[in-house]
């Protein structure tokens, strides 16, 4: 079934839909969630609470046990703030009739159209709200907005596509890759961390772009890194790109199948008789079920066995199943069982197997976390975690319908504040408030900006390991990635480094008739910088900074306006209120 | 018109992140530099910012923790070339008994570790072998978070090593350090405030360039930070701090080379710290890419070979360059969990279980493998992989009381097991 595609405040269709999987439906080969359907035997023990001892620490690695501590957490972080909540809710919504009058609640809530409510939302679906971006969104209208940003393919994007086709490799399939490059050159990792953060600057599908790294952390595949050499900017279009905003069922399916997924995690010299378990068990823990799923060593190994003969082939650099090399033995993982079979049946049952990973509750679950501790707060309400896992399974793995809901919920609108900036965000969000475009011709700056984000350990794409950057704030508490964060800002500010790209004269960050006094211009500098002007310790530590009070009058030909403005600016953007997503 | 102090000269592509020459990070970095500890959630954490000038009362050891990302095969490292079943387990990689450089009649180091061979002889390297935890994870990151946390059983959300300090009482703004990743380890997790730095020469303000200009710039960067969500506030000050005390740290004087890379520059960092004397207590440091599931080559050529010798190379540089000052250092590498028995079919090594763990030191009893071998033979095995016939936390335990001026450790690592001392290091005398 085909989720419903609206555009507008959820309909009596939207509630149909619901109560439909309430009375016993199902989708795909499990359940919506609650009791439709009867989990298979062994999978019993995954809607089982999680044990608490491994649980430690909560968000990413210990899923559902930190979900049912964190319940309603978010909500009260967001409450200080002050944002505007369309609807108060009970924090845990748990039973049925509860489900349903949420629904209504949401069927019958406008969606919110003032300023605080549509700077929050910018805020957790962009790379970085500005002024301009702003205005646009109120002038379209807050839902509209996001109805067009979740159907990017409506968006003119076409600037910031013009920057990749500055590089000659753009379009390239594996094959003319492995003609045109020498085997092993780094050249198109390196540039696809360079046009990746360009995306994340220029582009104007600005939720693919968020949703485009979301998912490039949770399929991560570490670029660079020399096996991937030639097919890494292949996964980023054909898998990450194409599905960032489409099946997850389908995404799954091929990154199992993309060379690079592949040659990553191994699959691709796993063979019969001799398993490589690193794809199956990173399959199992991190892109679906998570690792509190209370799966076996057994099922890992049973996966990896179910996976052999997806490879690559060596003379084209392109996937290949090759039958000699799969196990045809019967393979139970979890509750999903395949018995004895031909080797040419062996892709078919492997796809079969991430068909129902993909599609199982506790998947869901895993995933409706990690897209509730991106978009609401790092502990997010249990109650809203439950409702998106349920909608991504009714929508069959779509994540579209899962976004909305999440968009649409109280717990959303409660969260401003709720999270922080990671270090690149804090960058690529200063890059963007000061207007910085890229180079005027050729790539040479964006290089260097994604070489100054690397030193900052937060270079796009390039997280060592195979579970993705977090994102949760606790993890990025460094004094070394706020330092570094500090020193580019300034000398972005400067308009000094990278030197290449071309920047706009701070001059424009304030309105042509300037204010009387530095009060009037830090009130400015924060709406340019900010979208508020400054306030408490802010205004404190900027008035300091040049000795002045906010009387003080501002003249044309201050220092504070000519060569050192840009301290200024770059002060601002150090403030703890710019690393608020 | 001023100029910024340090104009960034970023380092072309082609060239690994301290500038040195290289194809960049190695191959698949699974499980590399960036440290892995962090990746989720601790409730609370971070929210102390507490600085006092100097660092009284410590007189322990520096304790170097030195943590092998992505599993370490302790059996290619320390190869118990005399277990009859070694060879046959691993056809394509075993190192031979031949090119070992034996330790006793089991054990012999690969020949890329040939480095440490005179620390060994010296007595300041020891090993203990079959080092395992409670955690039965063969999950990375499962099994990183459960030995960094190392109080399996409890509900705990801290790190060890914060646990530690936190019973120093006030500690000196580089008490606690992570060094070559903008990312603290978990160990780390807590309310001891630590400063985390890729390399001290990194670590300066591009501001300010007079010490009136410092004044102007931390006043406003503290009054900043004095508001805002507590990790950004945390790390905000502690990046003020950290700076204007490594302003006071002498600049390199190494005295030995360290192979080129994170891992060198890193140990080359803390050296630099610690012969300071700038209040250094804890040095976590991470080395990645130990992930070997294929292809890792043999003893003597490949992925094992090269990254054995630079690890070996590494701390036999820092040994080196500290020279007489190793009396009042202890380092210990710790990793996940070790690597499966035999070999699996892409010419590589799976998850398993207990590992070798090095010592190093000057009051490291070497030239010994402590601990109790269980033997590689099918029925010894668990479950394929190398048996734990020690817990890591007896040899923590004993480096923190014996060299780290730690009493009762029922607050540090709960539920420690009651096994007597191995042996590993001496009292601090």
């Amino acid at each position: 079934m085909r989720p419903v595609l609206k555009v507008g405040r959820a309909t009596s269709e939207d509630l149909d839909v619901r109560s439909g999987d309430e009375t016993g439906a199902t989708v795909g080969q499990v359940g919506t969630g609650e009791p439709s359907a009867p989990p298979p035997a062994r999978a019993a023990t995954l809607d089982a609470p999680a044990p608490a001892a491994p649980t430690r620490r909560g968000a990413l690695t210990t899923v559902l046990g930190a979900v049912a501590a964190a319940v309603g957490s978010g909500t009260a972080a967001a409450a200080a703030t002050g944002a505007v909540a369309p609807a108060a809710l009970p924090a845990a919504v748990a039973g049925r009739a509860e489900r349903r009058a949420l629904a209504q609640v949401r069927a019958d809530t406008p969606f919110p159209t003032d300023r605080a409510s549509a700077l929050h939302l910018v805020q957790r679906t962009t790379w970085g709200a500005t002024p301009q971006l702003l205005a646009e969104v109120l002038a379209r209208g807050p839902e509209a907005w996001l109805e067009e940003q979740l159907a990017p393919g409506g968006v003119d994007d076409s600037f910031v596509e013009g920057v990749a086709r500055r590089y000659r490799w753009y379009g390239w399939s594996i094959p003319r890759v492995r003609q045109e490059v020498p085997s092993g050159d780094w050249e198109l990792l390196w540039d696809l961390g360079s046009l990746t953060f360009a995306r994340y600057v220029w582009g104007r599908r600005q939720l693919h772009e968020v949703m485009a790294d979301f998912w490039s952390n949770h399929l991560n595949v570490t670029n660079p890194s020399s096996d991937v050499w030639d097919n890494r900017h292949d996964y980023d279009t054909t898998v990450v790109r194409r599905y960032a905003l489409g099946s997850f069922a389908d995404m799954l399916k091929a990154s199992a199948r993309h060379p690079a997924m592949l040659r990553y995690l191994d699959n691709a010299s796993s063979r019969k008789g001799q398993p490589n378990e690193n794809y199956a068990r990173e399959l199992m823990e991190l892109h679906t079920l998570g690792v509190s799923a209370g799966y076996t060593e057994l099922d890992v190994r049973a996966a990896a066995r179910l996976l052999t003969g997806l490879t690559v082939d060596d003379a084209s650099g392109l996937y290949r199943y090759d039958a000699s090399r799969h196990d045809t033995g019967a393979a139970t993982v979890l509750g999903f069982a395949v018995p004895a079979h031909s080797a040419s049946a062996g892709e078919g049952h492997a796809l079969s197997l991430l068909d129902w990973l993909a599609r199982h509750p506790t998947t869901a679950r895993h995933l409706a976390l990690k897209l509730c501790v991106r978009f609401v707060s790092d502990d997010p309400p249990a109650a809203l975690v439950e409702r998106v896992a349920e909608e991504y399974l009714r929508a069959g793995t779509d994540v579209v319908p899962a976004l909305r809901l999440l968009f649409r919920s109280p717990e959303f609108w409660a969260s401003a504040g709720a999270k922080t900036r990671r270090p690149l965000e804090g960058y690529v969000a200063a890059l963007r408030l000061l207007g910085v475009g890229p180079d005027a011709s050729g790539t040479v700056g964006l290089s260097h900006l994604s070489w100054l984000s690397r030193e900052m350990g937060h270079q796009p794409l390039a997280w060592a390991a195979p579970n993705g950057y977090p994102d949760v704030a606790v993890a990025w508490q460094s004094a070394s990635a706020t330092l570094y964060r500090w020193n580019r800002v300034i000398l972005a500010a400067g308009g000094w480094w990278p030197n290449m790209l071309t920047f706009r004269p701070l001059r424009q960050l304030l309105p042509a008739q300037l204010p009387a006094t530095y009060g009037g211009l830090f009130d400015e500098l924060g709406r340019s910088l900010l979208l508020r002007p400054l306030v408490g310790r802010e205004r404190t530590a900027l008035l300091g900074f040049c000795g002045k009070t906010e009387s003080s009058p501002l003249r044309a030909t201050d220092e504070w306006l000519g060569w050192r403005l840009h301290h200024l600016v770059a002060t601002v953007l150090d403030a703890p209120a710019h690393m608020v997503r | 018109m001023t100029m910024p102090l340090h104009p960034a000269h970023p380092a072309p592509a082609g060239t690994d992140p301290c500038g040195c020459p290289g194809p960049g990070p190695s191959r698949r970095s699974v499980l590399g530099a960036l440290g892995l500890g962090t990746l989720a959630a601790v409730a609370g954490t971070g929210t102390s910012t507490r600085v006092a000038m100097a660092a009284p009362g410590y007189t322990g050891d520096v304790l170097v923790v030195l943590s092998l990302r992505g599993g370490f095969d302790g059996l290619s490292a320390v190869a118990p070339v005399g277990d009859p079943a070694y060879a046959g387990l691993r056809p394509d990689i075993a190192v031979p008994a031949s090119a070992a450089l034996r330790l006793d009649a089991t054990f012999g180091l690969h020949p890329s570790l040939k480095s440490l061979k005179p620390l060994w002889d010296a007595g300041q390297l020891g090993v203990v072998q079959a080092v395992g935890q409670a955690s039965r994870s063969r999950s990375h990151f499962q099994a990183m978070e459960e030995m960094e946390r190392a109080a399996p059983g409890t509900s705990l959300r801290t790190g060890w090593l914060d646990r530690t300090l936190g019973t120093r009482g006030e500690l000196a703004p580089l008490a606690a350090l992570q060094v070559g990743s903008p990312i603290a380890s978990a160990g780390l997790a807590g309310p001891v405030a630590e400063v985390t730095m890729r390399t001290i020469s990194s670590f300066v303000m591009d501001g300010p360039d007079t010490d009136a200009e410092r004044v102007r710039w931390n006043t406003a960067l503290r009054t900043l930070h004095g508001e805002g969500p507590t990790t950004v506030r945390a790390a905000g000050l502690a990046a003020v701090d950290a700076v204007e005390r490594l302003r006071a740290v002498p600049a390199s004087t190494a005295r030995a080379t360290y192979p080129t890379g994170e891992l060198g520059d890193a140990l080359c960092d803390a050296a630099r710290l610690v012969r300071a004397n700038a209040g250094v207590q804890v040095v976590a440091i991470d080395s990645g890419d130990w992930d070997m599931h294929a292809g890792m080559g043999r003893h003597d050529r490949g992925w094992m070979r090269d990254k054995l010798t630079e690890l070996g190379d590494a701390l036999a540089a820092f040994s080196r360059d500290l020279g007489s000052l190793m009396s009042g250092v202890t380092l210990v590498t710790l990793s996940e969990f070790g690597r499966r028995a035999g070999q699996n079919g892409s010419g590589g090594l799976d998850h398993g279980h207990a590992n070798a763990v090095l010592l190093m030191g000057g009051g490291v009893v070497g030239g010994r493998v402590h601990g109790r071998w269980p033997g590689l033979g099918a029925s010894q095995l668990d479950d394929g992989a190398l048996a734990g016939t020690t817990d890591y936390r007896t040899v923590l335990a004993e480096v923190l009381q014996k060299r780290c001026g730690a009493g009762s450790l029922s607050g540090v690592l709960p539920g420690l097991p009651t096994a007597s001392p191995l042996g590993v290091v001496r009292a601090r005398s």
